[in-house]
């Protein structure tokens, strides 16, 4: 590709300049880095391109085994007066939302307690455990807990809070709650992790400069330490809740949506309409409504925040 | 004096009653689910919940003699393992551009490579698997190498990026003026200088190629391509129900190794879970 290496240090010594002419051609310097990026980014556009446009392809169509019927927009008219539909999206913001919004509190109580105590690093390897589970495993430790072996609720029994056994598929919250709490109990220690080494990565001076002023701990946490973490929490809360949008594993071992679709997750309705009612057309219009959606968050958030966020 | 010191005292109390009570809730669930691995299957789903149960190696006899356990493992490592490798291969040279070259549409190009990473695996998996289907490739454990490889690849160019923005521009320049062409500044002082960055990406790519679960569901049908995440699945034996111990054996053979190794980069880690945004 360059045959630079075989030119005698002496010229580039004698030129004296920091970048020494190459015999290297200037179109070929010009594309030299699209050349090194171009691999990367042809297998992303593989995956996500032709995917994305053989989503809307067939999505104009309806879809029975080999056959493929074109049926215009109906698909996507169907999809916006489906209730399942709206349903699954509803229940993918509660869900994620809600179990969000517990793990970021709880992160940032449980790094705020731990990031200057002289066990930090036991803490964070005993936190970090139940993120080192495959998620199918996760889901299936709470589905033994919750339903199967009915754990929790003997527990439950056991320090006086419930009376009797209860099923926790019957009731849409608390089916709702089941995935809430695996999502909680697996996810937390990624924002852990993260909001401790920011607050970790903070300016040691500052902090005692404030605590000879008197300022509490907490005053100090809350006023100087907290907004200078803003864009790390940023970014890690985007991450975990691109995550979280997406949750599937669970969904399909712990409760399939049950009870009446009320844990259906929008990753499980495309699933079910494709791979178990066979109507491809249609759960591809579903994705490309997602996909929208997809695209829209992440040029008005994520690049947002990963450009304040980053170095 | 004595109020002040009575209060730090209160504070330590609160700071490990509220550590200690997160641990518990942490571990006691693992430590269950341990136990579930070793005790006969009678003892699992019970009236009342058994917490000392006789102990039994029935699944671990189990798992290797009725399930192709083997084989669930071979799979898992070989599509993992080469996944990393595509990895590697693709996203050094891309975040070398990246990270020390100035372009037209670097931005927009590292941004995309980025937003590939909010991509919900159910939006492109109707299309992937026709893909596939085509290419005959369903079932095999090279579907499952492209896949993990494409769904990884913008994490692991970023963190190598984020740790080749870190490297001092005069290593390279030295070497420039010394005549030494792009590709051998990249292999023989951005590499080895950013070593920890790439085994950091490796090593989170790994992890999320283990717990990959909706295209392995549905690329894989039999024991060609089933791999531990979704082979715990099939461990719900028809009229025999979830196979409860089975599955905690399965659970906990794929988290030792993850646990080594993690505690093993954990300087690292918040790094590499943020994509390099946040250094540790």
């Amino acid at each position: 590709m360059s045959n630079s290496l075989l030119k005698p240090k002496a010229t580039a010594a004698a030129l004296g300049t920091p970048r020494p002419p190459r015999r290297r051609s200037k179109t070929m310097r010009t594309l030299f880095p699209y050349l090194l990026v171009a691999p990367a980014v042809t297998y992303l556009l593989m995956i996500t391109l032709y995917p994305g446009a053989y989503a809307i392809y067939q999505s104009f169509f309806l879809v029975r085994f080999q056959s493929w019927t074109p049926i215009g927009f109906e698909n996507y008219t169907d999809l916006f007066s489906d209730r399942e539909f709206w349903a699954a999206l509803w229940n993918t913001l509660v869900m994620g939302g809600i179990a969000l919004a517990l793990e970021c509190v709880i992160a940032l109580a449980l790094a705020f307690f731990a990031y200057r105590d002289p066990f930090i690093r036991g803490w964070r390897i005993i936190f970090l455990v139940p993120m080192l589970f495959m998620p199918s495993a996760v889901a299936f430790i709470w589905k033994l807990a919750f339903n199967d072996a009915r754990v929790v609720s003997d527990l439950l029994i056991g320090i006086g809070l419930l009376e009797d056994n209860i099923s926790f598929l019957s009731s849409i919250w608390l089916a709702r709650m089941t995935l809430i709490i695996a999502d909680v109990w697996q996810w937390t220690p990624f924002l852990f992790i993260i909001f401790v080494a920011a607050l970790q990565g903070q300016d040691e001076e500052v902090e005692e400069a404030a605590r000879l002023d008197g300022a509490s701990w907490f005053a100090i946490f809350w006023n100087i330490s907290l907004p200078m973490m803003r864009p790390v929490i940023a970014v890690a809360v985007i991450l975990r809740g691109i995550d979280i949008t997406t949750m599937f594993a669970n969904v399909f071992i712990m409760t399939q949506g049950t009870p009446g679709g009320a844990t259906e997750t929008i990753s499980y309705f495309i699933y079910r309409i494709g791979f178990k009612t066979f109507n491809f057309g249609y759960a591809s219009a579903a994705s490309v409504v997602m996909l929208v959606l997809t695209i829209i968050i992440a040029q008005v958030v994520v690049k947002r925040a990963f450009h304040s966020g980053r170095t | 004096m004595a109020s002040t010191r009575r209060r730090k005292g209160d504070s330590r109390m609160i700071r490990y009653i509220v550590l200690g009570s997160w641990a518990l809730f942490c571990l006691a669930p693992v430590l269950w689910f341990l136990s579930i691995g070793f005790r006969p299957r009678t003892e699992i789903i019970t009236p009342q919940p058994i917490y000392f149960p006789t102990f039994s190696l029935d699944a671990w006899h189990m798992i290797w003699s009725d399930w192709p356990m083997a084989a669930y493992l071979r799979n898992s490592v070989l599509a993992i393992l080469g996944s990393v490798v595509i990895d590697l291969v693709l996203a050094i040279p891309a975040a070398y551009s990246l990270a020390r070259f100035r372009y037209r549409g670097r931005e927009d190009i590292g941004f995309y490579i980025l937003s590939t990473r909010m991509m919900a695996p159910a939006i492109v998996a109707i299309p992937i698997f026709f893909l596939f289907r085509n290419m005959g490739l369903l079932d095999t454990i090279w579907a499952l190498m492209l896949i993990y490889a494409a769904i990884n690849l913008s994490v692991v160019t970023w963190i190598i990026r984020s740790y080749m923005l870190d490297i001092p521009k005069e290593l390279e320049d030295a070497a420039r003026t010394d005549g030494a062409s792009d590709l051998r500044i990249l292999w023989e002082i951005i590499i080895p200088a950013c070593l920890p960055g790439i085994i950091t990406a490796g090593v989170i790519a790994a992890i999320f190629a283990i717990n990959e679960f909706l295209f392995t569901l549905l690329i894989a049908s039999t024991k060609n391509a089933y791999t531990m995440s979704v082979a715990l699945a099939n461990f719900t034996g028809g009229s025999d129900g979830v196979i409860y111990n089975a599955i905690a054996l399965v659970a906990f053979l794929a988290f030792v190794p993850v646990f080594v190794v993690v505690v093993a980069i954990q300087k690292h880690l918040s790094r590499g879970l943020t994509m390099g945004a946040v250094k540790g």
